[in-house]
């Protein structure tokens, strides 16, 4: 026999495995419609009533949970195994097996459901929770099956009512804001107090940093302008906001895509102002090369931005009420307290963690229990930006500019 | 033997074989051609019905709800990219023309380019200039913290201004590549003979790493107290507060690390261009007493030309869409058109029309530039 294919063999392996190919795509699209009609089912206009599972009836499978890179079943940093744990222990009388896939961003994130792929949990944040709800990806939750839903307060659970209707588990509350090397930087020449009006000063040109999303973008440079709610502007505001975005541009090092990359290069030493989350500030500051340092998480005048993730349950998902009991051991005392030690951000259970939390110097930290550092004028929720094809346009143009 | 055959059944057994080679032909080119309609006509028509009808198009319904209602072949969306003015600056003077004279220039210079060879006099002269005229817009040169430019051509446009900002950064990291790779390939072709592929090993070698790891790598290398400042530091030639900040985030970063990237991939064709040379050709021109630069200049050079044609489009049609490398080190002024048309689809715009409007711009640039330089890249073909 020939030790390759002759041309009879070759042509038959090649039409073999193009008619399983075709077979393949025929099998996906099938799924990819069934998608649709899930999809085009919860985007429909009647007002639903408030949904009811039964986890026991559903069938069994794995649950797809698609996540932040950090939340899923290993054990945290201290060795412990975390927030998916008392589900999988079966303490809610459920025990389906978990895989975990990991999202970049939101919009990625949506961008890929909503081409077809569907997950049972997808862990997107309040920006976008309303981008999803009508796009007919996600369905209303049934908060009878979460034992600790009454320990997240009704602002944490704004960003996900829709309609009377509530679509979004809040887990992770954190802040966006600048951490800055106070030993180097000073604001006098921009009123003396903390200010995202630091981000002007062309003293620090090509040492700051901030994040490279269309929308934050803006919302940023509305705050560096004036004191007032960012997430809704009116178009004179937007481009009054771009105006500024492009100046504080001028001054930026570069966009940071990956949190990571600005804590490095904070710490390596290429920038002395970059926007973080409370775990990339927390990072910055107790990096052995910063001992020594004055870094701190800027309180600005006009407030900082603030956010809320969580979890919502796919529209598509053949096991909406054991997918629920999976993201109710997400909501648990412990799960949040675990979140605050290991990831430095505030959980939206609020019933009983700060005993729990095991670096008592994180609540000081961070305000965890001071619900008015939480709250206008010293925070920003970054519930869905309106309108928001002008803040993208806007954004974009600034980015690209 | 054939000789001894009679002449009719020779004819015969030549016109059945002639039949199933052309048969065979088409059948080896079968999985070619599948491959081209699965990965290429495939996508290329779905981008092309997204452009002009999403909403039916869409795989999803989520999609097109994202989208919001757009439907049908719409004007708008490529006056949107193309309706736009572009300045051309030379130093002292900005002259606006519309696109569309730009485009006609390009196009004409290119043709020049590329057939001026066959002009009785003058040939290689207008070739030269027209090659010249079509890379200096886009060529960029770093002097101290800036980046300087011979002539430059800009838009009022967000996206066509982004796209010459692509060509230009594109254009640069492939001509620095193609002249990087040169002595490379030659020493590789004719400087070693026994070790001749353990050298092409080392040169490769590169590739047996992550790009990404290698990105990250140059980040270590060109940061503010990376290896490069600190070292410069060290010797005095930097001062501590003032490191060369335009090494790291800045358009010469991505120039730099693209043309890292693609050097070892485009030494290959060159190598191999080179290793076709008959080298009884440089020896004749030596005994005529040519010098070893005028050998390479009129013997080496227009045999590999089609080679270094095909290793610059190697480089320049995956640069100029690149997406990866400036997100990673491209700075506020770094941005590429391929980031922009993501953000189309992924980056929060939901505008997947006008994403495949963009791409399709881009495609037909590229198609452009391919079908212009083909003559080069037949086999044996052109040279210059």
């Amino acid at each position: 026999m020939n030790p390759y294919f002759d041309r009879k063999g070759f042509l038959a392996l090649t039409g073999a495995t193009s008619l399983a190919a075709f077979l393949a795509a025929c099998g996906g699209s099938s799924s990819t419609e069934a998608q649709s009609a899930a999809g085009s089912t919860g985007a429909s206009g009647s007002k639903p009533a408030a949904p009811s599972f039964d986890p026991a009836s559903e069938p069994d499978g794995t649950i797809d949970v698609f996540t932040w890179a950090g939340y899923d079943d290993s054990p945290v940093p201290d060795g412990a195994p975390w927030m998916w744990s008392q589900y999988q222990q079966g303490s809610y009388g459920s025990k389906s097996p978990l895989k975990f896939t990991f999202l970049d961003d939101d919009t990625t994130a949506l961008s890929k459901v909503a081409s077809g792929y569907s997950p049972d949990i997808i862990h997107p944040c309040g920006g976008y929770i309303r981008k999803w709800q009508e796009a007919g990806l996600i369905q209303a939750l049934d908060t009878t099956l979460l034992p600790d839903w009454a320990g997240i307060p009704e602002s944490l659970k704004e960003p996900g009512l829709i309609d009377g209707l509530y679509y979004h588990l809040p887990f992770d509350v954190g802040f966006t804001a600048l951490t800055y090397d106070a030993d180097a930087v000073d604001f006098s020449a921009v009123g003396g107090e903390e200010t995202w009006k630091i981000l002007l000063d062309d003293r620090y040109r090509g040492k700051m940093s901030i994040f490279r999303g269309p929308d934050e973008v803006i919302e940023i440079a509305h705050l560096a302008n004036e004191t007032s709610d960012p997430i809704n502007l009116t178009i004179e505001q937007i481009a009054a906001a771009k105006a500024t975005a492009l100046k504080i541009k001028d001054n930026l090092r570069n966009y940071w895509s990956s949190q990571t990359d600005t804590v490095n290069d904070f710490i390596n030493g290429n920038l002395l102002v970059t926007a973080t989350w409370p775990d990339g500030y927390w990072k910055i500051k107790n990096h052995p090369k910063m001992k020594g340092r004055n870094i701190k998480y800027m309180q600005p005048v006009e407030g900082r931005l603030a956010w809320v993730c969580g979890m919502v349950l796919s529209a598509a998902t053949e096991r909406p009420g054991r997918s629920l009991l999976a993201m109710a051991s997400t909501n648990t005392p412990q799960a949040g307290a675990d979140l605050t030690d290991n990831f430095q951000y505030a959980s939206a259970q609020k019933e009983g963690v700060s005993a729990l939390i095991k670096d008592k110097s994180l609540i000081e930290a961070f305000g965890l229990n001071d619900p008015k550092l939480w709250e206008p004028p010293m925070a920003w929720s970054q519930s869905q930006v309106t309108p928001y094809k002008e803040y993208i346009a806007a954004g974009s143009e600034v980015i690209d500019a | 033997m054939a000789a001894a055959e009679p002449p009719l059944k020779r004819s015969r057994r030549e016109t059945r074989n002639d039949g199933g080679s052309a048969l065979s032909t088409y059948g080896l080119l079968a999985p070619t051609l599948l491959v081209l309609a699965a990965f290429f006509l495939l996508p290329l028509y779905y981008i092309f019905m997204f452009s002009v009808a999403l909403r039916r198009f869409s795989p999803t319904e989520a999609l097109a709800s994202l989208n919001g209602e757009l439907s049908g072949f719409t004007g708008e969306l490529w006056s949107k990219l193309l309706g736009v003015g572009v300045t051309v600056k030379v130093p002292g003077l900005d002259v606006d023309v519309p696109l569309l004279l730009v485009a006609i220039v390009f196009v004409v210079l290119l043709v020049l380019a590329v057939t001026g060879s066959k002009l009785k006099d003058y040939g290689s002269w207008v070739v030269g200039v027209a090659f010249a005229l079509l890379l200096v817009p886009f060529l960029t040169f770093p002097a101290g913290n800036n980046l300087v430019r011979v002539m430059e051509l800009t838009s009022d446009g967000q996206y066509v201004r982004l796209f010459f900002k692509s060509v230009t950064m594109a254009m640069t990291s492939s001509v620095a590549a193609v002249l990087i790779a040169i002595p490379v390939a030659y020493f590789l072709a004719f400087c070693v003979e026994r070790s001749k592929y353990t050298w092409l090993l080392i040169v490769i070698a590169p590739f047996l790493t992550s790009y990404l790891l290698r990105v990250f790598a140059w980040k270590v290398i060109l940061g503010d107290q990376g290896l490069i400042n600190s070292g410069l530091m060290a010797i005095g030639l930097v001062d501590q507060e003032n490191p060369l900040t335009f090494l790291i985030y800045s358009q010469f970063t991505v120039i730099v690390v693209l043309t890292y990237a693609w050097v070892p991939f485009i030494c290959l064709p060159i190598f191999l261009s080179f290793q076709t040379i008959d080298r009884r050709l440089l020896e004749a021109a030596m005994d005529l007493g040519a010098t070893r630069m005028q050998a390479f200049r009129k013997i080496s050079l227009p045999i590999i030309a089609p080679g270094i044609v095909a290793a610059f489009l190697f480089v320049f049609i995956p640069s100029i869409g690149e997406y990866i490398t400036p997100t990673l080190v491209g700075g506020v002024n770094g941005t590429m058109y391929g980031q922009s048309l993501a953000t189309q689809f992924v980056g929060g715009a939901f505008n997947w029309q006008f994403g495949s409007v963009m791409a399709l711009f881009l495609l037909g640039v590229v198609l452009l530039l391919t079908f212009a330089t083909s003559r080069f890249l037949r086999a044996g073909g052109g040279g210059i």
